[in-house]
């Protein structure tokens, strides 16, 4: 987690309670909200109580259906498993990364262990080292050699070996390969070799010695004796398979879940929208689709991944950051305002007033122009889009400072507030002049409006979904003001996992569009969705508020499905070379590093094989027993 | 609807699309960071040619370099349309010429799998609605879910080790396999087209199972004598194209057997509803000609569909496969222009691919609207 991340955790919440614990204090003082709104407390309470036992009741029910299924069952205990394997990697490995830069670029210590031991090997407790008899011969060295380990990595960063407890030894070879007779070498201690002269009159340079060594960091304490050794053998670089196999559970259950989420929802909100308004906005997204469709999907997902291979790092504009939050928070804050200004939700009863006003057709072709009539049409054109001028002239408004509002140049920092209090006060004051011109409010209402609808009476109410996002981006705004960088990093090392991450949702939301585009032309035409629309509720509600809920099924069973997809699709992209780089513990990158010794080490590609098989096969399960639940046919 | 005005629509529904796909390829081709010009004279960009200028800037012109955006798009469209698709870097011959020998090889493969896949997943899904919720039914599910779940390049590499190199009781030529030296050698070749002692002709058709029929007879490769003197015929040609293609295309037919078995007994369950059936049974037909005759046949309509899309998908599975069995098709040659950053070639593999899945769906709808005219009418 970065600094940025806790920092603005930190903050949001430290904004969040100063304002809540205030207002509550202020109300205290007063004495009279408080008190008042007991019942409406209660009531909150009782609902919120109520709203989970149904949740918990339906849950129940569900789980009954579920556990019919054998299949269904097996698939939740592969995703259980893996998921605690992937929590408890580090207690069960006994290799692990050394560093751990991020999860996806860890490097792993060259090991003691000889390379591409069979599974249960005894040769996984050998160690081969060669002694310079060339050097004991011409240059003086010692003829008492330490035992050590290959060069490892240590905490400064500098290659040094260890060293290591002797057993016995197995073998000695020349440089050539041939054997030599074991007695050449004497084991002086536990830690050093003694050099005889017999070995010293060999013509090799050079000679191996194999040995058993003292390996009890890499036993498994819950394995018997005789078994508790790499048993899953070892990979090219002499690693413990095992270890690197669990390891990877982290990356590929990371990858699925990521991408599935984003995919969906990327899908959901397209889909929706294409659905939802139809006409030509669904014309062209379909004709999107259908380009998308028409390549196949690892071809598309590689073609993106070569798109962004110079991609270092995402950022965007500290401008375009600035600006998208403030879109966000006008468009999310507009409904509010307006709420809070003239009671209930109501640009359209505004407009419904206006439309009454305007005059018949039939009178309007004796006239051949009416000032009345188009001044009305004008307001209600204003009114229509209203969010975008609203939009705009924060624009100009923010166009005007452009030059040296972002500049790196600290003092403009005060600039920079500055400007965010104007701007939301500008947005402030238009809507409530909107609303005093146009309907006639007056303004000591709107300010009694205003201190009211900070309902602190009822927490349940303040703790609404919208009002914490609007506190989220007004402390990323805040960020954002205050940082003196000229770009907004949204992903700091965009590195090769981040990219087939990248690809794979870029190909897989056109599928999801068009699931949920299905859904959303059954539901709209529901009696519910008219009932909203003729009470006046806007689009943007009526689509995720009314619609998205009803249509949740489907997306679960595609989340649960896509998330085994994408495992897969991702270790296909690595195992051809454009994921995860090679000699990560990443599954599909284990496959393809061990297929140069396939099959005479089979374990190399079966094990991580298999694993991506079976966490895909218990995604894959359970989302076709979630299917079952949710099958209306099946809700007895 | 008349039958050739159903087909006339949906050629030129084709347009758009396809156009959409080139404005793809070609924004793609605008991200990827490598500068087309260079690429294309490598080491010579500094010659100057007979028009005075640099290979590079010439280069830069021919491209439309410097010309907006658009415009390259419009040069890109019309290079396309007149054969001209550019010079690949990696394998040093012009896109299209590549293209030309590659399709082949990856259509042959998807087609010989989805003619092995198509009777497994038919065959199972018909036994899975006939014994609905019995034993049968629940491991076919099973079977299906674990199908879809394998990782192809993984299932390829074991039927590499357990067809190719463990079954030794075939042909001894496959035996003396460079990859695997220790192993006996198994029943099938685990990679490459044809064996490596002869080669095909490349007079044919590119599809060396039509080819093994059409082109002269080659001589193989004699290692006692060191020359090329065995005669070969037609139907050794052709058994070994067929076995050197067996292992891909099952392993492409096994991934795509799951998804098939589950369409066709859900199909079959909804055609085992309808009145028809009902009648047949209420004559005293037998309940194996009932199902045989009557329900299969009306089933087997909506999963013609579903061809079209498993094109799509076998080309996708190519990818991988063909890395693994190292053919020269589509998939290895977008890998390998992808690795190399060979833009003209990725353009091209995806224009492709697209081109025939697109194809391939419109023959599949045609051959839909023939055996269903009610579809023609929508």
């Amino acid at each position: 987690m970065s600094d940025f991340t806790t920092d603005f955790i930190l903050y949001s919440i430290y904004l969040f309670f100063l304002i809540f614990t205030i207002g509550v204090i202020f109300d205290k003082i007063r004495g009279k909200k408080w008190a008042e709104s007991l019942e409406d407390r209660e009531e909150g309470f009782t609902r919120f109580i109520q709203g989970w036992k149904q949740r918990f009741y339906d849950l129940k029910k569900s789980w009954k259906i579920f556990r019919k299924s054998i299949l269904a069952i097996i698939g939740l205990t592969l995703i259980v498993t893996v998921s605690t394997i992937s929590i408890f990697a580090d207690d069960i490995a006994v290799e692990h990364p050394y560093r751990n830069l991020q999860d996806t670029e860890d490097l792993w210590w060259i090991d003691n262990e000889p390379r591409r031991e069979a599974p249960f090997s005894e040769a996984c407790d050998w160690h081969e080292q060669g002694i310079d008899l060339f050097g004991i011969k011409t240059k003086g060295y010692s003829r008492y050699v330490p035992a050590v380990s290959d060069p490892v990595i240590n905490e400064n960063g500098s290659l040094t070996p260890m060293p290591i407890e002797i057993i016995e030894i197995e073998f000695i070879e020349d440089d050539l390969g041939y054997d030599l007779n074991n007695s050449l070498i004497i084991v002086y201690n536990e830690t050093t070799f003694f050099v005889t002269d017999e070995a010293l009159n060999i013509t090799s340079s050079k000679i191996w010695v194999t040995y058993e060594f003292q390996n009890n960091d890499m036993h498994h304490w819950w394995l018997p004796d005789g078994y508790d050794v790499c048993i899953m053998g070892t990979t090219n670089t002499g690693q413990d398979l095992f270890s690197k196999i669990l390891y990877g559970s982290r990356i590929s259950l990371k990858i699925g879940i990521t991408v599935a989420f984003l995919t969906v929802a990327l899908g959901t909100i397209v889909g929706s929208i294409s659905g939802y308004y139809g006409g030509v906005i669904d014309e062209v997204i379909m004709r999107i689709t259908d380009v998308f469709f028409a390549v196949p999907g690892l071809i598309l997902a590689m073609a993106f991944v070569a798109a962004l291979q110079n991609t270092t790092s995402l950022t965007i504009a500290m401008s375009t950051a600035a600006f998208l939050l403030l879109f966000f928070n006008i468009l999310s804050t507009r409904n509010v305002i307006s709420e809070l200004i003239t009671g209930e939700g109501t640009d359209r009863n505004l407009m419904f007033k206006i439309k009454n006003k305007l005059e018949p057709q039939s009178d309007l072709e004796n006239k051949v122009f009416n000032f009345k009539n188009s001044m009305l049409e004008t307001a209600l054109f204003l009114l229509r889009f209203r969010g975008v001028l609203l939009v705009g002239l924060t624009l100009i408004f923010l166009g005007s400072f452009w030059p040296e509002l972002w500049s790196n140049n600290t003092d403009v920092k005060l600039v920079k507030s500055l400007t965010l209090v104007a701007i939301f006060t500008l947005y402030v004051v238009i809507t409530i002049l909107d609303k005093t011109l146009n309907e006639g409010v007056p303004s000591k209402l709107i300010s009694k409006r205003i201190s009211e609808s900070f309902d602190f009476g009822n927490p349940y109410r303040f703790l609404a979904l919208r009002t914490i996002l609007i506190f989220i981006s007004v402390v990323l705004l805040i960020f954002v003001t205050k940082s003196s960088d000229s770009d907004f990093i949204l992903i700091k090392d965009f590195d090769r996992l981040w990219k087939i991450q990248a690809a794979l949702i870029l190909t897989g939301w056109p599928g999801y569009a068009r699931l949920i585009r299905g859904q959303v032309l059954y539901i709209r035409e529901m009696t519910f969705v008219e009932a909203a629309k003729s009470v006046g509720a806007p689009d943007g509600r009526i689509m995720f508020r009314h619609i998205l809920p009803s249509a949740w099924a489907p997306l679960l069973v595609a989340f649960t499905l896509d998330v085994g997809g994408t495992i897969l699709s991702a270790s296909g992209l690595s195992f051809i070379g454009l994921g995860a780089e090679p000699g990560t513990a990443e599954w599909g990158i284990l496959v393809s590093d061990g297929r140069r010794f396939f099959p005479n080490s089979w374990w190399l590609v079966t094990f991580p094989g298999l694993a991506i098989l079976l966490t895909t096969l218990g995604f894959n399960l359970l989302g076709d027993g979630l299917r079952d639940i949710v099958d209306p046919k099946n809700k007895r | 609807m008349k039958l050739q005005e159903f087909i006339v629509r949906r050629l030129i529904l084709l347009i758009p699309v396809i156009m959409g796909v080139s404005i793809f390829t070609f924004a793609i081709a605008q991200i990827i960071p490598a500068d087309p010009a260079a690429a294309l004279c490598g080491e010579k960009c500094g010659v100057v040619g007979s028009n005075g200028l640099t290979a590079y800037e010439s280069n830069v012109i021919r491209l439309g370099l410097d010309k907006p955006v658009w415009q390259q798009y419009v040069i890109y469209v019309t290079n396309l349309l007149e054969g001209d698709w550019g010079e690949s870097v990696t394998f040093h011959r012009p896109v299209i010429e590549k293209l030309r020998d590659a399709a082949p090889i990856t259509l042959e493969m998807s087609f010989l799998s989805l003619a092995m896949g198509f009777p497994m997943g038919i065959t199972l899904g018909i036994f899975s609605a006939v014994w609905q919720d019995k034993l049968f039914d629940q491991a076919s599910r099973f079977v299906a879910i674990a199908f879809v779940s394998l990782p192809i390049f993984w299932l390829a590499m074991m039927f590499q080790y357990i067809l190719g190199t463990q079954v030794g009781i075939c042909d001894p030529i496959t035996q003396a396999l460079p990859l695997v030296p220790d192993t006996e050698g198994g029943c099938f070749p685990i990679y490459g087209r044809h064996d490596p002692t002869y080669t095909f002709p490349d007079t044919g058709t590119g599809f060396h199972l039509i080819d093994s029929w059409i082109v002269d007879e080659p001589t193989k490769f004699n290692p006692q004598t060191n020359r090329y003197e065995v005669s070969m015929s037609h139907w050794d040609m052709f058994i070994d194209t067929l076995k050197h293609l067996f292992l891909p295309c099952f392993t492409l037919a096994v991934a795509s057997t799951g998804g098939l078995l589950r369409y066709m007994r859900a199909s079959l369950l909804e055609v085992m509803n309808e009145d028809y059936v009902r009648t047949a049974r209420a004559k005293g037909i037998s309940e194996t000609r009932v199902i045989l005759v009557h329900a299969v046949r009306n089933a087997l309509v909506p999963i013609v569909t579903i061809l079209g899309f498993s094109i799509g998908g076998a080309i996708g599975g190519a990818v991988l496969t063909e890395t693994i069995f190292a053919f020269p098709g589509m998939g290895k040659t977008a890998v390998d222009a992808i690795v190399y950053l060979d833009f003209s070639m990725i353009m091209g593999v995806t224009l492709v691919t697209a081109i025939i899945f697109l194809l391939s769906n419109l023959l599949v709808d045609i051959s839909y609207a023939i055996v269903d005219p009610r579809v023609r009418l929508e």
